[in-house]
């Protein structure tokens, strides 16, 4: 194997890494902007210059091919110089507004004009003014004076959304950004683009000026808009989840995830129509009531209903650990058969890169945890069918909106003499149910979904809730979390009284005289790994931040992919 | 004089002297305040009435109207006893302090003081010893630790320094052959007074005084830094006032105790020459005395703003090394005085 | 000063500290005498000086904008979390301000950080060290308390520029 030295240390290397390739794999850091390990090298920005022995100039790591026998040195006398020379000529035009800059704090410029500069300019004439707020698209703001040119954004519209929508216009320090004439910025992924901004000349118009990123707790969780299972961090403040960006996972998203997950997966969480305790329908009236009178009541109506009368319908929008407590309440405590759960597939509506057909998070994982028809039971259009021929009268149905997706559905589900419903919000479904029990978000719990490729992965809790203490389970928390007292507006924000399916299930559990040992999501998981084949050997550390990948027998992926 | 008379003279007497010693106590703190003030270059209490002079009274209306405020885990029938016991120790020791020289009205040889019995002395030392169960009761009966170590570090100040004052006043006894306060008002004739006789007996007793009323330097039963209130920490509103006031009343007895036993009590020297009318005589002696009393209630505020709290080993290797010694040194001189110079 | 001496190289009449108590308390005494300090205050006011560090406020221009970008740093390094700052964007020129902008003034601690990190001379320590309120909500306060016009702090103004 060929044989490189950078910094004293000898490395082995392939043959056509770059410089910078290798220092990374390498843990060694050379300060770049333009390059990117996902994009083609384009080596505009010269902060990444390195001294080469033999080489008289300096050279960009990010585009020198690596040699056997290459000597580089990244903390020369000569690199330093030469970057903290770049750093000022970068500076020469960038203006200082970090104060008002959404970028501050998660910066490379401002981090680099900390560690690679001298602090001081010598250029004494006025800066180049240009356009402050050019709306690039639907999602995206540009701030042309604060652009230094790298380009990542023009290449990763090229490259990775598959669409040429942004490109340079002009010379020298009047060089620009623009989209073609009467066209936008409005390709499926567009808000990547922010995320891979070394400055804050993109910013994502739907979080600007929402909060400083210090401010916020980051918790690693991932996306619920389909069953790719992008991994993603939320980002929460007083309570309130602020925004989502992707987090770097090579096997599932890469550094990238859709607008659609980012945008549209999280404002349910702190939407008005959230379910803000338990409800029972008295006389046509919800009426807000007790956790233990409504767990009481459920308890009591199912009582009064034959096993084939019931039916189960579990969801995809669970997590497995609530599938799981679901089944085996309906197969042990009901002996019921009628269970299923509903696929969310959308025909055509998915792409190359990301967004998949099922537009659900977990669909895999509920049929593995066991939302399955038992013997002779009814899968999910038999149960609506049943429902309709008035064989079934009782369902209890889990974090899904059935109601909103086919009038049939609807139809059906008025016919039911009892219908209790998991939810997070208000919704058609919840119009319809007799008991509403108020279900946590994927944002408010520990839990795993499996996602289309059978990667079971964690989501964890970033939100707070009036049953969970964020302090518990290590909770990411912010600055103002861990000094906050309980006299401190900001501290006591509103919390929804909810909690994760499981939770409430194992309540019913108990209410029925059987003993639930599980007190935390992580308990579950492991029974779950210990009872069912294909999870064997798994529990949440082994699945830690990134995943980890369960053995799929051919026949089960196949129903899956429909 | 019938025994009718004398109870209606002694109840007088004990009104009298009750509601003068109630508005010395209040007008004291008053003092207190201004004199700490002046020390400290301000000007002290000036709001309530012309100059501050109502302060006093809205003190005591302010402690009044407080809550009182007793600690369930508190031993509760001690903790409302305690500072009764010290009220009612500071108030029966001026029982025997003559004011003034015997005088005679409507016919009636009345002593100005409430009770002038021949073992007064004896009596005081047996009272002011009860003082101490007043504060270690507080101390115990409150169920916390801070008052606990108040408690106890007085009553081991208290017995401690209880020893020298004994010691002192045997002095002043041997000189005056006897316990009756106005005998010994009364052998201390022209400059004989005790202070300059026995100026180490004097000054041992002095601080033994200061010692017994846990007056700074002497105050390490409340000392605030160390034991929040010490043994006072639990007590609010009327309890806690008792103990205030015993504390101001105690300092009174202290003084008029020096008064009377060192510095000649009542008398003026040498104005028996100036033949003037006895009832004057009697007003300017009763004058003396309470001028005498105001001077050292000055010196007792006056070193409370000077001199620093004493540690407690301190305190302890004072009373027991240097004013134990000195008191029984003094003793040896007064009977040197008897024996040699034969007064 | 005199050199500090141990306990056992003291004297007899060192010893006896009786001298020193004598010293003491005729200071104490003379001290009786002097002029006294105290100022009257509610008649008298205290006038402080341009250093003085007061309530904290924000300064709003002539037009009535306030300077304040809401920039966070007034709350980033308030020690005390005394400072909650809510941005906005709006059309002027500086295309950010505080939509919400609240001192717990039960959690300031006047020590002046946040005017010393401001970049824009919007949070400026007032001379106002009257602060009195009977609950907590009241402590918070809003913008409309905080906002003072520039004029009013142009001592302060002065003595930061030519300090900070």
């Amino acid at each position: 194997m060929p044989k490189i030295v950078i910094d004293d240390k000898e490395l082995d290397f392939n043959q056509g890494q770059t410089i910078i390739q290798i220092a990374e794999e390498n843990g060694i850091d050379i300060p770049h902007f333009c390059w990117h390990e996902c994009l083609s090298v384009s080596g505009n920005c010269r902060m990444c210059l390195v001294e080469v022995e033999k080489i008289p100039k300096l050279v960009i790591a990010c585009s020198t091919i690596a040699a056997d026998g290459m000597v580089v040195h990244t903390q020369s006398e000569k690199t330093v110089k030469a970057r903290s020379a770049v750093m000022e000529f970068l500076l020469i035009n960038h203006p200082l507004d970090c104060p008002i800059c959404d970028e501050a704090g998660e910066c490379k410029l401002q981090q680099y004009a900390y560690s690679h500069s001298v602090g001081e300019s010598r250029f004494t004439e006025e800066k180049n003014h240009k356009k402050k707020r050019v709306p690039l698209g639907p999602y995206v703001m540009f701030d042309a004076e604060r652009c230094i040119s790298c380009s990542r954004c023009i290449r990763f519209c090229d490259e990775i959304a598959g669409e040429k929508q942004l490109t340079f216009v002009q010379r020298g320090d009047k060089v620009t950004i623009v989209t073609a004439p009467g066209k936008q910025l409005d390709n499926p992924y567009s808000l990547n683009v922010t995320d891979i901004c070394p400055v804050g000349a993109l910013t994502n118009r739907d979080f600007r000026f929402k909060s400083r990123v210090w401010d916020m707790s980051s918790t690693k969780s991932i996306c619920s808009g389909c069953s790719r299972g992008c991994n993603i961090e939320v980002w929460v403040r007083n309570n309130e989840i602020l925004r989502l960006t992707p987090r770097h996972n090579a096997e599932v998203n890469s550094y990238w995830m859709c607008d659609n997950g980012r945008l549209n997966t999280f404002k349910h969480v702190n939407a008005e129509n959230r379910v803000d305790g338990p409800y029972l329908k008295r006389e046509g009236n919800l009426i807000k009531t007790g956790w233990d009178e409504a767990i009481a009541f459920a308890v009591s109506e199912l009582k009064s209903f034959g096993k084939d009368e019931i039916a189960f319908i579990g969801s995809a929008f669970a997590t497995c650990e609530d599938n799981y407590i679901f089944a085996k309440f309906a197969k042990s405590a009901w002996s019921a058969k009628n269970i299923d759960f509903l696929r969310h597939v959308k025909p055509g509506e998915s792409d190359k890169l990301l967004v998949m057909e099922d537009k659900s998070p977990n669909a895999l994982g509920a049929q593995l945890a066991g939302i399955q028809p038992g013997k002779g039971g009814l899968n999910f259009e038999g149960i609506i069918h049943a429902i309709k021929e008035g064989k079934i009268k009782a369902l209890y149905l889990l974090e899904d909106d059935l109601a909103a997706i086919k009038p049939e559905y609807e139809s059906a589900l008025k016919k039911l003499e009892l219908l209790i419903v998991h939810s997070s919000n208000f919704n058609k479904t919840t119009d319809i149910a007799d008991l509403i029990l108020p279900a946590s978000t994927y944002a408010e719990k520990h839990g795993t979904f499996v996602n289309f490729d059978g990667r079971v992965q964690r989501i964890r809790s970033a939100v707070t809730t009036e049953d969970f203490d964020r302090s518990l389970d290590g909770f990411e928390q912010s600055r103002l979390d861990k000094f906050g007292s309980p006299f401190d507006k900001w501290s006591s924000p509103k919390k929804m009284d909810a909690r994760s399916s499981w939770r409430i299930i194992a309540a019913m559990y108990s209410a029925l005289g059987h003993k639930i040992k599980h007190t935390m999501s992580q308990e579950v998981f492991d029974e779950i790994s210990e009872t069912i084949p294909e999870f064997q050997g798994l529990n949440y550390s082994v699945i830690g931040d990134t995943g980890a990948k369960i053995k799929l027998k051919s026949a089960e992926t196949k129903s899956i992919k429909v | 004089m019938g025994i009718l008379e004398l109870a209606i003279i002694t109840i007088v007497k004990i009104l009298i002297v009750l509601t003068l010693v109630l508005l010395t106590v209040a007008y004291l703190v008053y003092f207190e305040r201004k004199i700490s003030a002046w020390i400290q270059n301000r000007i002290g209490p000036n709001r309530v009435g012309y100059l501050g002079l109502l302060q006093p009274f809205a003190d005591v209306l302010k402690l009044l109207l407080k809550e009182d405020i007793v600690p369930t885990v508190s031993n509760h029938p001690l903790h409302a006893l305690a500072p009764m016991i010290a009220l009612f120790v500071a108030f029966s020791t001026y029982a025997v302090i003559p004011m003034g020289p015997t005088i005679t009205l409507f016919g009636w040889q009345i002593p100005l003081a409430v009770a002038d019995i021949n073992m007064g002395i004896l009596y005081v030392l047996a009272i002011t010893s009860l003082g101490v169960y007043a504060i270690t009761f507080a101390g115990w009966s409150s169920g916390s630790k801070y008052s606990l170590l108040g408690g106890i570090r007085s009553s081991a100040q208290m017995i401690s320094y209880e020893i020298s004052m004994g010691f002192s006043v045997g002095g002043v006894v041997l000189l005056a052959s006897s316990l009756r306060p106005i005998a010994i008002v009364e052998a201390q004739s022209g400059l004989m007074w005790n202070a300059f006789i026995q100026p180490i007996g004097f000054i041992t007793f002095l601080v033994a005084a200061f010692a017994e009323t846990n007056r700074l330097p002497f105050d390490l039963p409340e000392a605030e830094p160390e034991l929040v209130g010490g043994y006072h920490t639990e007590y609010s509103s009327m309890k806690f006032a008792a103990f205030f006031l015993a504390e101001y009343a105690n300092m009174i007895i202290s003084s008029a105790l020096i008064v009377t036993l060192y510095l000649g009590g009542w008398q003026i020297p040498f104005i028996e020459r100036l033949n003037l009318p006895v009832g004057l005589t009697v007003a300017l002696q009763v004058g003396a005395f309470c001028f005498k009393l105001a001077v050292l209630l000055f010196f007792f505020i006056w070193v409370r703003w000077s001199i620093p709290r004493f540690r407690y080993d301190q305190l302890m290797s004072l009373g027991w090394k240097v004013m134990f010694p000195l008191s029984l040194l003094n003793i040896i001189w007064v009977a040197i005085l008897i024996m040699v110079f034969k007064i | 000063m005199s050199v500090k001496k141990r306990k056992k190289d003291f004297t007899f009449l060192e010893n006896m500290y009786i001298p020193e108590i004598v010293k003491g308390m005729a200071l104490t005494l003379k001290m009786m005498f002097r002029p006294k300090v105290t100022m009257q205050y509610p008649e008298v006011r205290f006038e402080p000086p341009s250093s003085y560090r007061g309530r904290p406020v924000l300064g709003q221009e002539e037009n009535g904008e306030e300077r304040c970008v809401a920039c966070g740093l007034c709350s980033r390094v308030c020690p005390s979390l005394a400072i909650e700052v809510q941005a906005a964007e709006t059309t002027r020129e500086k295309e950010r301000f505080p939509e919400k902008f609240e001192i717990n003034m039960l959690r300031c601690i006047f020590c002046g950080f946040c005017e010393e990190v401001c970049p824009e001379e919007a949070i400026i320590m007032s001379k106002d060290y009257e602060l009195v309120f009977d609950n907590r909500a009241d402590a918070i306060y809003g913008k409309e308390k905080l906002l003072v016009p520039v004029k009013k702090l142009e001592d302060r103004i002065q003595f930061i520029r030519k300090y900070k």
